[in-house]
Parts: C-alpha cells; sequence; structure tokens
C-alpha cells in the first residue's frame, strides 16, 4: 500500500523539491500532502492519518521545535515518525530535536539519496 | 575561518544537489551596488554573530534558478519565484551558521525577506565586514552578499 507522508515547510519551493526527491529516492507512488507551518500539520493531523512526516525547523507561527512539542502531547498521532529537514543542522539542534522525539534530522541542501538513506529505516 | 570559501562551497553544493546546475565563482567585490530589475532574498543573523545573507538575482537568472529548483520553466516574476530565491538564501545561510558557530545554534536565523524592484540598493552598518561574491551560470551572474557585525564592535 502506498505510504502517506506530511511536508511541513513554509516555502512551497522546498516543498515542491522534497516531493520530487521521495519520487527520486524510490517512493514513486507515496502520497503527499503539505502543511505551511506546525499549526496547520497539526490541523490536518487532526483528520488525516500519515506514514511519516517531513518537517522544517525555522517556519513562521508554530515553528519545528514547537511542532514536536504539541505533536508529543496527542496520543492520536504521537507516535508517527518525524525526520527534519532544515538548515539548522548543527549538532545542538540536531540534539534537541532527537530529544522532542525526531527521528531524524536531513540538512538542506539534500540529495535524493541522503533522503533515501535517512528514511530507508522508517519504512 | 575563510567566509568567502565557505559560500563558494556552499553556494556550489546547493546548486549541484538541488538545482543539477554548475555556478563559476567571480572575483569578489564591495557592496554598495545597485540592483536593476532584480529580486533579493535576505536572511538576518542574531545572537552571538549579527549579520545578513542576501542573494541578489536579475530577474532572467532567477527564473533559471527557479526553474532549476522546480524543475519546470518558470515565465515571470510570481511567488514561486520569490519563495525560490528566499530558500536559495536560507539554505545559504544555514551553511554559513554552520561555519560561524562551530555546530552549535548561538546564531539564529530568520525566516527569508524577499524584495524585488526596477531599482534599489542594499547597503550595511558601517562597522559590518561586507563582501559580495559574484557567482556566473548559464543565465548569468547572480550574486551573495554578506555582512557580517560581531558583538565586540
Amino acid at each position: 500500500m502506498p505510504k502517506k507522508i506530511l511536508i511541513v515547510d513554509d516555502s512551497s519551493t522546498m516543498r515542491k523539491i522534497v516531493t520530487r526527491s521521495l519520487r527520486q529516492a524510490g517512493w514513486e507512488d507515496c502520497e503527499i500532502i503539505e502543511a505551511g507551518d506546525g499549526q496547520e500539520a497539526l490541523n490536518l493531523l487532526a483528520t488525516t492519518t500519515v506514514d511519516l512526516i517531513l518537517s522544517d525547523i525555522n517556519m513562521p507561527n508554530m515553528d519545528g521545535m514547537e511542532f514536536l512539542r504539541q505533536k508529543a502531547t496527542l496520543p492520536a498521532i504521537k507516535d508517527i515518525p518525524v525526520v527534519m529537514i532544515t538548515t539548522e543542522a548543527v549538532a545542538d539542534t540536531v540534539e534537541k530535536v532527537k530529544e522532542l522525539g525526531a527521528k531524524g534530522s536531513i540538512k538542506k541542501p539534500f540529495t535524493p539519496d541522503q533522503i533515501k538513506e535517512t528514511l530507508g529505516p522508517l519504512f | 575561518m575563510d567566509l568567502h570559501a565557505n559560500i563558494i562551497n556552499n553556494t556550489r553544493e546547493v546548486f549541484s544537489s538541488m538545482l543539477g546546475m554548475e555556478v563559476d565563482p567571480q572575483e569578489a567585490i564591495e557592496a554598495g551596488m545597485t540592483h536593476t530589475n532584480s529580486i533579493s532574498g535576505i536572511i538576518g543573523l542574531a545572537g552571538s554573530i549579527k549579520g545578513m545573507l542576501a542573494v541578489h538575482a536579475p530577474e532572467k537568472v532567477a527564473l533559471a534558478i527557479t526553474g532549476g529548483f522546480l524543475g519546470m520553466e518558470v515565465a515571470e516574476i510570481n511567488e514561486d519565484v520569490q519563495d525560490a530565491i528566499g530558500e536559495l538564501a536560507n539554505m545559504l545561510a544555514g551553511g554559513v551558521k554552520l561555519t560561524l558557530t562551530d555546530n552549535s545554534s548561538e546564531i539564529k536565523l530568520s525566516v527569508p525577506s524577499v524584495i524585488y524592484g526596477d531599482t534599489y540598493n542594499v547597503s550595511a552598518p558601517s562597522k559590518a565586514v561586507t563582501f559580495i561574491i559574484p557567482f556566473a551560470i548559464e543565465a548569468g551572474l547572480f550574486y551573495v552578499e554578506f555582512h557580517l557585525v560581531t558583538t565586540d564592535s
């Protein structure tokens, strides 16, 4: 069954690049839904189930850190794996998002191979 | 720390991995240039080091960059172009942050601001270390501008 993936990023360009990279990485038939920030993502997840969430950190309204915090308090969605895709992949940020429940971090810029390497074990 | 080399390497990496394009860096120039029929993406740096990174692209070059990001032809300056140039600045600023902070998050990056117009200038605080690196792609030149103000200055 095709995977359903939520991409959370305030940049529509980046959402399109991530979508293209997922397809190039081998998940051609995955279903993609998109949100522009953490709050939009939480709103979507209130009515939709997904297999995986890919999220930026630095976003207006609700950033990726706060999204992780709030998601962890919601029993219906707290176990959905999240991988951060961010320009802010410095060591202490990577560690902090891990503590908040993220399964991994991918640094922008990235290649489809890096997407495959990080997400493969989660599928 | 060689900021010039860092910005050149980051720009090459972004273009090669995400646009499938090679860039040809040119000799750095002093800030203060006037931009004509261009679009600029600007990221502010705050925290232990303050400054700004901007990407300036004439319209034709901005359309080519956006087309490379999206994998499709883009014919006019629209929201996609504004978003793409802002995101390009964001990725380049992220690379600079990694260099300047020794792998910690003591520098905060703003979300991108984008400006465009017929004629405009971007100016720096008088104490800032400032430079502009031109890069050539097939569509023409674009510019990466960096201002750095340390808290000690």
